[in-house]
């Protein structure tokens, strides 16, 4: 019996070794795929964390039975298509959709608006269209009576695909058809803010009393979520209208691109704890001298602001390289049995080493170096929800009766937020707002 | 039963490693050859210092007092630096002893830095049992041990330290803050700079000993030192001045001193200030005088942080700007000296693709920063008229003291 369950065991390790240079799964940006859409306008309620529920005007898929949501579906088209994008309004003043970054959107259908062609309010539809020529990140927004209609709400991103893309080829994952932005993972940042007397006044019936200048959020999303509903699943029950959540997960040395979207009025300072990230994109346009120069205009940063109106890309990776310690804790102890093996270049694949174990990316040369201080006890700290008890990555420590729990792998967590720290807050309650995490998860956890 | 047998193996083993170590009822210094607790390295000569280049510092995080640029004193919470101070002198001696900006942490590539954080408490709130951290912004690769996010690690409690360790790779202009209720413990100023100086102030560039860094021993003839690794001396600087760019709502402060709720979203930057002071108070060289009412215990002044400067026509001055205001951006000017933006986010401004390595400065003369961002500016004083600069911010509305105009973020830089 004992010998069976020891080749189980051995049957085991072999599995998990096999699976450890393969890890399954790559996140995609969750949305609907074109090139034809037809959406909706109309408005709905959100619950805020502050126990508000807030008046919005949302788009939505047109389908019958599919919520309104905000922020809208993420739009996904192929490099070249010809994008059509029918609206029927149900709000009760006229509404329309601009495309910042496209040219030549034509429309039909509809009455002349001061920007764009408007549908009618109760029922009216008018139909967009544009060729889709250059890949990136884009927004999407009302170009109708827009102080109020973005405020209100009718945001959303729109993502081109390069040419000859396909999610399951590393080598044509990427975001701009280079292998400068090629990732493993892509997430959408779509930030955005709201002033609630704003939204209570057009639930009043009041929306000719509306000072745009007055306005003063108390209320900051991503993806159209308050922290801490960031963090809850993608398409939670509870959460109708605001399906997308802003969760990003990760293995070491992979790479993550994040996808930043400025959707309301105003900057905001985007910080992603755990290494710089390189900026790749602006406005979804490589940082680039010339055509097939790649992103060689792009830097490093630990900071990026969001400009109203603009969108960016940047592509983060984690290591742990250079921590001067063994971030897998110590291999002799049989607890935390581990090896490095360097023979090829991670990114390459070519035959030289990188510093870096080919399956796990530790980075060898800190390989068995201690962690180089103690640790306070358990009387002299407060605990965070997502500690694993441990410093070590994949690992779980002992913690005292209630303390931690939220930490499923013994992965690193890592926040992404506003630096305007102001802005982590919901409508005077902290913590909440521009606020998710990043989680650094064991190599050979499966994502997503 | 050989499964079972292992996984209690392996429990016993998490036990003791996360066991609680012994509680200490005074500050504890973890710094390696540092023989009596003072986070000062007494003993070179260590085994355990052999080949390794070692910093220690000291800090603590607790509670204190300024004085804005129109008089008034305002509670803040802050960090003091207790470096050289014996540890079982701490807990006492920090109390009120905070300083704004937080003391510098100045470090150099390839040093590993051992901080000790002791939280002495916060004397004015007695009903608060808040932890602090030191979150390292912008630490590249980093563990969530040591990243000072009381979220998702430990966050150190009132009367205990705790020591992070990093190891100093990558030169540029940092910053560090308290992270535990990110929102109220930076609005109370738990703010600080924190500079990584790069290898090529030892090595110089090109193989010429002759760029050597000042600050290194290098000739008169070279920079004082550079700010990156640049291979060509294009981020060498002659005189260096950090501005810390934050604004302080006094509501908020009066709230917290006096127990109330704090208003989270009514918060607005009442006092603009570039190192911890507002203009005229700016132009006031090294420390604020310390006035005699003041309830701060700092033997000096609370606020040490110099915001002005001097240099004489012809040398290169680099101002490390950063942000850790908690409200909004600003944008910064030096009306009539040349801004070149050398590094933004404690990176050299050179395209990342390029192995040829062509900049990417920008020549300016205003600069945005939003909270928790970086610029290393460079301004080439060379054919520039002597006189008085303004380096001021263009949000002009925040050039004041609360009601006091005339005031807020702006400071001089003087060319002789």
């Amino acid at each position: 019996m004992e010998r069976m369950l020891a080749r189980a065991r051995r049957q085991l390790v072999v599995l998990a070794l096999a699976l450890l240079p393969a890890a399954p799964g790559h996140a995609v940006i969750p949305g609907i795929q074109g090139p034809s859409f037809s959406l909706r306008a109309g408005a709905t309620y959100i619950p805020t964390p502050d126990g508000d529920s807030l008046r919005i005007w949302a788009f939505g898929a047109a389908a019958a039975g599919t919520p309104l949501q905000y922020p809208g579906p993420t739009l996904i088209v192929e490099q070249g298509a010809t994008v059509t994008i029918t609206l029927t309004n149900n709000l009760p003043e006229p509404t329309s959709i601009v495309f910042p970054g496209q040219g030549a959107v034509t429309t039909s259908g509809g009455a002349p608006g001061l920007l764009t062609a408007e549908a009618a309010p109760s029922g009216g539809t008018v139909t967009y269209s544009f060729v889709a020529r250059q890949p990136g990140t884009y927004l999407y927004q009302s170009g109708s009576h827009p102080e109020l209609q973005i405020e209100m709400g009718l945001v959303g991103a729109l993502i081109v695909r390069p040419t000859g893309f396909d999610a399951n080829v590393p080598a044509q994952r990427t975001a701009y058809g280079h292998p400068d932005t090629a990732y493993d993972h892509e997430y959408l940042f779509l930030l955005s803010e709201m002033d609630p007397r704003i939204h209570d006044l057009v639930d009043f019936g009041h929306a000719n009393l509306v000072d745009n200048p007055s306005a003063f959020p108390v209320l900051w999303f991503i993806n159209g979520r308050n922290g801490i509903d960031t963090l809850s699943p993608a398409g939670a029950p509870w959460l109708p209208a605001q399906p997308y959540d802003a969760l990003a997960r990760t293995r070491p040395g992979e790479k993550v691109l994040l996808r930043f979207v400025g959707a309301g009025r105003d900057p905001h300072p985007f910080h992603p704890h755990g290494n710089h990230s390189r900026l790749v994109a602006r406005d979804a346009r490589l940082l680039g001298t010339g055509p097939g120069t790649g992103a060689d205009l792009a830097v490093d940063d630990f900071t990026f602001t969001i400009l109203p109106g603009a969108t960016y890309d940047a592509i983060f990776t984690w290591t742990g390289r250079k921590l001067g310690w063994d971030i897998y804790g110590d291999p002799s102890d049989p607890a935390f049995a581990h090896d490095c093996t360097d023979a090829v270049d991670n990114q390459t694949g070519a035959a030289t080493p990188d510093d870096l174990d080919d399956a796990t990316a530790e980075y060898c040369p800190d390989h068995g170096k201690p962690l180089r201080v103690t640790l306070p006890g358990f009387q002299d700290v407060a605990f965070g929800g997502w500690w694993s008890g441990s410093a070590f990555l994949g690992h779980f420590g002992n913690l005292p009766p209630g303390e931690g729990g939220l930490n499923l792998n013994g992965g690193l967590f890592f926040m992404w937020h506003s630096h305007n720290e102001k802005e982590l807050t919901n409508n005077d309650i902290f913590p909440g707002g521009m606020l998710t995490f990043v989680i650094i998860e064991p190599p050979g956890t499966a994502i997503p | 039963m050989a499964t079972n047998r292992l996984l209690l193996a392996a429990l016993a083993t998490a036990a003791l490693l996360g066991a609680p170590a012994a509680s200490w009822s005074a500050a504890f210094v973890q710094c390696p050859g540092d023989t009596d607790g003072d986070a000062v390295i007494d003993d070179p000569g260590a085994p355990e210092l052999a080949g390794r280049d070692v910093q220690c510092q000291h800090l603590t995080g607790g509670d204190g007092f300024i004085r804005m640029g129109d008089g008034r004193e305002l509670y803040v919470f802050g960090f003091s630096d207790v470096t050289g101070l014996p540890q079982e002198q701490v807990l006492a001696a920090g109390i009120f002893r905070t300083n704004f900006p937080a003391p510098t942490i100045r470090t150099r590539e390839g040093q590993e830095l051992y901080l000790t954080l002791t939280n002495v408490g916060t004397h004015q709130r007695p009903d608060l049992f808040d932890p602090h951290t030191v979150h390292y912004h912008g630490f590249p690769n980093a563990s969530a041990i040591f990243d000072g996010l009381p979220e998702s690690a430990i966050a150190i409690n009132q009367g205990a330290s705790f020591t992070y360790y990093y190891q100093n790779i990558e030169p540029g202009t940092y910053m560090y803050h308290c992270h535990v209720e990110a929102t109220e413990h930076m609005q109370m100023g738990m703010l600080g700079n924190l500079y990584v100086e790069p290898l090529q102030n030892r090595t110089g560039y090109g193989g010429d000993p002759d760029t050597v860094a000042e600050l290194e021993g290098g000739p008169p003839s070279a920079p004082l030192g550079y700010v990156y690794n640049d291979g060509d001396g294009s981020t060498g600087y002659d005189v260096e001045l950090a501005v810390q760019l934050a604004g302080f709502d006094h509501d908020f402060h009066d709230a917290s001193e006096n127990v109330q709720p704090l208003p989270f979203a009514a918060m607005v930057d009442t006092y603009p200030m570039l190192n911890g002071r507002g203009y005229p108070d700016t132009v006031t060289p090294g420390p604020l005088p310390k006035l005699p009412e003041s309830r701060s215990s700092d033997p000096i002044s609370p606020q040490r942080l110099g915001a002005t400067v001097s240099v004489t026509q012809g040398q290169r001055l680099l101002l490390r700007l950063s942000n850790l205001g908690v409200v909004r951006h600003y944008t910064l000017t030096a009306l009539g000296l040349p801004m070149r933006v050398v590094g933004h986010g404690a990176r050299l401004l050179r395209g990342a693709g390029q192995s040829a390595g062509a900049n990417v400065f920008v020549d300016t003369s205003a600069v945005t920063l939003g909270g928790g961002e970086s610029a290393d500016v460079l301004i080439d004083t060379s054919g520039v008229a002597p006189g008085t600069y303004f380096l001021y911010t263009t949000n002009l509305n925040y050039l004041s003291n609360d009601q006091q105009d005339f005031g807020g973020m702006m400071t001089e830089i003087v060319v002789q």
